[in-house]
Order: structure tokens, then C-alpha cells, then sequence
């Protein structure tokens, strides 16, 4: 019985209940890097990383915090968790931190980690808030890291920074510029809506 | 009596609670802070002799270790420039910086002996817009530098022909011509750091 | 002679060429949802520059006197964060005091802001570009403006579009964020508008 309230609680947010194209949540801090996917990649780890842990932590102390000061306590321990990705980012993997810049930090306000705590963490167990961190960061990872692929194969010709399209291909710039973040946003979320949510009201 | 356990419960708990709060997650912060310091001020101090190493056109292991190796055997470093010197003679390298779009643009260009001719540039620090101006610092585009002399032209993106033009960033016109103005000022500040001119 | 003008350009380029929401994708959530309607856009509008035209300077002062002495940079996101909400939850209960029409109008939107990704962002972004205190007021002004040029416009639009035929699995965000990308792409023709030399 708590084994499948688990897998409920991991399967949600990776489909039904996907904070992106479902919710529409946490798109500012992520859109901006989804130029290139290696940035991608190191950005959706950060939310999840401070997500899966946040909502742990939050649960641990959910019989205790005062509701007056609940949002700025949160607040403080979401930062704490986003300075910690922030500090491991600098001190061993620096190249990508100068490239990430400010968008880091920007996690904190990311309404997804803020968004799991007040709906989920608030209400259960710690284990299983951890496993809702989770999966809403896996939910988000992919959905930016589907978006990363496509601007960064179709704006630049290659992935990961080698180059996959050969010299045949004229490069799409306006994918790696900001009206191009949020067109695919915006055609991935019609693809999705059109294909997977009909099928699941037609079930 | 109860008054006081109310007092209690709405503004003392709350306060005492977010103290202890904000206490652990400092501490937290703080520890990894302290622990990982070190390590973040070599990274710093590698990526500036990285930056020297790239403009001088030496070639090197993408380590902290390698990078370390090559600057100390082959870089000088003198008043406000460095120097390597090795088979294809000495070659001078020196920081300069400029206005960008958003802030300062600080580079490293290395020349060679004629103070003219450019070996390479490096870019130490930039702020400019992530995915467009911030591409100054790919490799295709301080590539391009490297045996040209300035002073320098810009023309559309995978254009250039001639031995003074160079690629602008396609959506970022405003920062390739900071950072053409920062380079075509290079030589002249070269000389005037070097010979005192 | 450029750092006399620089809040001047970084004024209008924060408007018009650095867009905070259309280029930087900052504040996104919150624009999505509340433009749906031309009234409570205004609203939110006027907060957000109200808010950022305060404590964008309000934090330079908090940087530059208490976290930088102490070496305490690395604390600044929780530092920036605290100040912001602070200072909203202040200017909330001062305009409920003393002013029930504005609060209306303006007040119900502030708690919102607290969590509105580019309040925050152009704190760090100023850090990073280590902006003078005139400046980043300039600059905490400017995108606030362009925030609120945005979502204006995005609200006229979609007021418009009430009428009009939407494919289904458009309607709401995807149609917006569409909308979002045309504008994104007209506001990048504005980066030849200025030249600042």
C-alpha cells in the first residue's frame, strides 16, 4: 500500500501533474539557458538538487514551523540549498559557473521548489516529499532538456558542443536567441497537449 | 497566564524559530563556503594564466595541474605584461580592458615580437548577454584573431575574407564592435605598456 | 565620457534592447498568468516597477556595505531575498494603513512580487555588473518599465484575442508564449536604435 502511494507519488509530476507543460511553472530561471544543453543539463541538476532536498527538509520540520513565518521559512532554506549548488559550482566546475551567471541563484524564486514545498511538503512524510522533489525535477529536466535539444541542434548544429549537422546545414539562429526559447516552449507544449492530454481524457 | 502563553507562542516561538533557522543555514553555507574555498581561488588564479597561456598561443593540458605546468616553464611575468619565449620567438602578452554592452570586458592579447601582429586573445572577464554578446568567448571567435593584425573589420557572421575582417556574433552587433573597438585599441596599448611609448 | 552616459544607455537598453522578461526571460510566471486581463496587468505592472526601482539600489547598499567588507558575497542570494521580501511586506502594511484605494489597486499585488524571479534578478544581475548605486537604480527604473511595457502589451493583445480562433491545445499558455516569442523577436529591432560610443 506505501509502496504504490510511492510510485504514485514519483509517476505524478514526471506526467500528469508536470510542473511545466502542465502547471507552467519555473519556466523564467531555466528558459534562458536552454540555448546550449550541457548549461541545460547543469541547471535542470541544480533544481532538482534543491527541489528533492528542500521538500525533504521542509517536511522534517512541518509539525513545528510557525505559520506566520512559513514562507520566509522556506524561502530561507530553499537559498540555503541554492547557495550550496552555487559554492560546488564555483569551486569545481567554474567554466559553466561563469556561463551560468546570475540564473543560479535565480532558482530560488524558481515557483516549482516553492511551488512543491506550500503543496506537497507541507502535508507528508519526509521520505515521500523527498520522492515529490524528485520527480517534479526530473518532470522539469526533461521537458528543458527536450527544449535545449532542439534549439541547440536546430541555432547552432551541433549538441553538447560537437557538431552533429555537417556543413550542409544553415544555422537557425533565432533558436538560440530569446524569441526562439519561447516558440519551442510553446510548440512542445501544443505537441504535448495535442497527443498525450487527449489520450488521457479519451482513457 | 494563558496571555503569556500566547505572547509566547505568536511573536516569541516564532522569532526564537527563525533565529535557529537562519543560524544552521549560515552555518551550512558557511562550512561549505570555507571548505570549498581554496579550491575556487586556484580555479580563479588558473583561469587568469589560462587566459595568458590562450593569448600567447601555447598549448597546454585543460587542467589545474597542466595549466600550472605550462605557465610556470614557458610565461615571464614583468611590469603590467608577460612573456613567453620559445621557437617562434618571444611574444609579449598584456590584459587591456574595455566598455561591453553591460559591463567591462577584460582580455588578454598576445603579440608577437612586432607588437602588431596577434598571436591570440583571451577573454578574462566579460558580462555580456548569456547565449549571444557572451559568445566573445568562444573558441571559433578569439580564434579568429590569431596572425591577424588590426586594425580590424567586422562583417556578417561566416563572411570573412580578407586578412582584417573578422565574423561579428550574429544578435550581437553591440558587443563585436565594443570588442572590435577594445581590439583595434590593443596594439597602441601595447606599445605604450612594453616600450613606454 | 561613456561613464557619464552609462545609465543612460543602461536605461534604455533595459527597456528596449535587454528586455528583463522578453530577453532575459525573467518574471515569466507571473506573466503568463496575469495578463490575462488589462486591469490587474496595469496593477502588477506599476508593483513590479515600483519594486525593483527600490530595492535594486536598496540591495547595492546591503552589498556594498555589509556582505562585501566581511567577505560574505556567497550569502547574498539569502541576503537579497530577506531584503526584498522585507521590504515589500513593509510597504504592503504601510499603503493598507494609509491608503485603502491605493491599496486596492496596487497593494493586493505585492506579496505576489516577492516570488516574481525578476525582482531578484536584476539584484544579481547589477552584482554582476557591478553597477554604481545611481546606475542600478537606473537599472532596478528601466526594467521595471520594460516588465510593465511588456505585459501591457501582452494584455492588449490578448484582449484582442477573446474573439478570435484559437487552436485548442494553444489556448491559454501556449498561445501567450507564442505571442511572447513575436515580441520578443520585435524588441530585438530595437538594438540598432542606440549607439552609444
Amino acid at each position: 500500500m506505501a509502496k504504490n502511494k510511492v510510485r504514485k507519488t514519483f509517476l505524478e509530476p514526471l506526467g500528469k501533474n508536470n510542473p511545466v507543460f502542465v502547471q507552467i511553472l519555473g519556466i523564467c530561471s531555466t528558459l534562458a539557458v536552454t540555448n546550449k544543453l550541457q548549461n541545460t543539463m547543469v541547471m535542470t541538476l541544480g533544481v532538482l538538487f534543491t527541489t528533492a532536498l528542500s521538500s525533504w527538509t521542509i517536511s522534517l520540520m512541518r509539525n513545528h514551523i510557525p505559520s506566520r513565518i512559513r514562507m520566509m521559512v522556506e524561502t530561507m532554506v530553499i537559498a540555503t540549498f541554492v547557495i550550496i549548488v552555487d559554492i560546488v559550482l564555483k569551486a569545481f566546475y567554474p567554466e559553466m559557473w561563469k556561463q551560468l551567471g546570475p540564473y543560479v541563484g535565480l532558482i530560488i524564486t524558481n515557483c516549482i521548489v516553492m511551488g512543491r514545498v506550500e503543496a506537497f511538503a507541507l502535508q507528508n512524510k519526509p521520505m515521500l516529499s523527498l520522492v515529490d522533489g524528485l520527480a517534479s525535477g526530473l518532470g522539469y529536466a526533461y521537458v528543458l532538456l527536450a527544449i535545449a535539444f532542439v534549439r541547440e541542434l536546430l541555432g547552432t548544429g551541433s549538441l553538447w558542443g560537437y557538431r552533429i549537422l555537417g556543413s550542409w546545414w544553415t544555422n537557425w539562429s533565432i533558436m538560440i536567441m530569446p524569441p526562439g526559447g519561447f516558440f519551442v516552449l510553446a510548440i512542445l507544449i501544443w505537441i504535448i497537449r495535442e497527443t498525450i492530454m487527449k489520450e488521457a481524457s479519451h482513457a | 497566564m494563558s496571555v503569556q502563553k500566547t505572547f509566547y507562542k505568536d511573536h516569541i516561538y516564532p522569532l526564537l524559530f527563525m533565529f535557529l533557522i537562519t543560524f544552521f543555514c549560515i552555518l551550512l553555507t558557511a562550512g561549505i563556503h570555507l571548505a570549498t574555498q581554496d579550491r575556487a581561488n586556484a580555479n580563479e588564479l588558473s583561469f587568469t594564466r589560462k587566459a595568458v597561456l590562450d593569448a600567447a598561443g601555447i598549448t597546454y593540458v585543460n587542467t589545474t595541474a597542466g595549466i600550472e605546468e605550462a605557465y610556470l616553464k614557458r610565461v615571464e611575468e614583468a611590469d603590467g605584461y608577460f612573456t613567453t619565449s620559445g621557437s617562434d620567438g618571444k611574444r609579449f602578452i598584456i590584459p587591456l580592458e574595455g566598455p561591453g554592452l553591460w559591463g567591462t570586458i577584460s582580455i588578454m592579447v598576445g603579440f608577437e615580437e612586432d607588437l602588431q601582429t596577434f598571436t591570440g586573445v583571451a577573454i578574462v572577464s566579460q558580462n555580456e548577454t548569456p547565449g549571444l554578446g557572451a559568445r566573445i568567448e568562444e573558441p571559433w571567435f578569439t580564434d579568429q584573431f590569431r596572425g591577424k593584425r588590426p586594425p580590424f573589420t567586422l562583417v556578417e557572421e561566416g563572411t570573412a575574407t580578407a586578412s582584417n575582417e573578422v565574423d561579428a556574433i550574429t544578435g550581437a552587433t553591440r558587443t563585436s564592435e565594443y570588442f572590435r573597438n577594445l581590439a583595434n585599441q590593443a596594439a597602441d596599448a601595447a606599445k605604450r605598456i612594453v616600450r613606454g611609448e | 565620457m561613456h561613464d557619464a552616459l552609462l545609465p543612460l544607455s543602461v536605461f534604455f537598453a533595459s527597456i528596449f534592447t535587454s528586455n528583463i522578461l522578453l530577453t532575459n526571460y525573467l518574471g515569466t510566471c507571473s506573466f503568463l498568468s496575469v495578463s490575462k486581463e488589462m486591469k490587474t496587468s496595469l496593477g502588477l505592472g506599476v508593483a513590479v516597477i515600483f519594486v525593483m526601482a527600490t530595492t535594486t539600489p536598496l540591495n547595492w547598499l546591503v552589498y556594498e556595505y555589509l556582505l562585501l567588507p566581511f567577505g560574505l558575497e556567497y550569502l547574498r542570494f539569502i541576503v537579497f531575498i530577506i531584503v526584498i521580501a522585507a521590504f515589500v511586506q513593509l510597504t504592503e502594511m504601510a499603503i493598507e494603513r494609509y491608503s485603502e484605494p491605493l491599496y486596492q489597486s496596487l497593494g493586493i499585488f505585492l506579496p505576489l512580487i516577492t516570488v516574481n524571479c525578476a525582482i531578484l534578478g536584476v539584484s544579481l544581475f547589477m552584482v554582476i555588473r557591478e553597477y554604481s548605486f545611481f546606475t542600478s537604480f537606473v537599472f532596478g527604473l528601466g526594467s521595471g518599465i520594460g516588465w510593465f511595457v511588456a505585459i501591457i502589451a501582452m494584455a492588449g493583445i490578448r484582449v484582442k484575442l477573446k474573439n478570435a480562433k484559437v487552436v485548442p491545445a494553444l489556448e491559454g499558455p501556449g498561445i501567450t508564449l507564442i505571442i511572447a516569442g513575436f515580441m520578443a523577436m520585435a524588441f530585438m529591432g530595437f538594438s540598432g536604435m542606440i549607439a552609444v560610443s
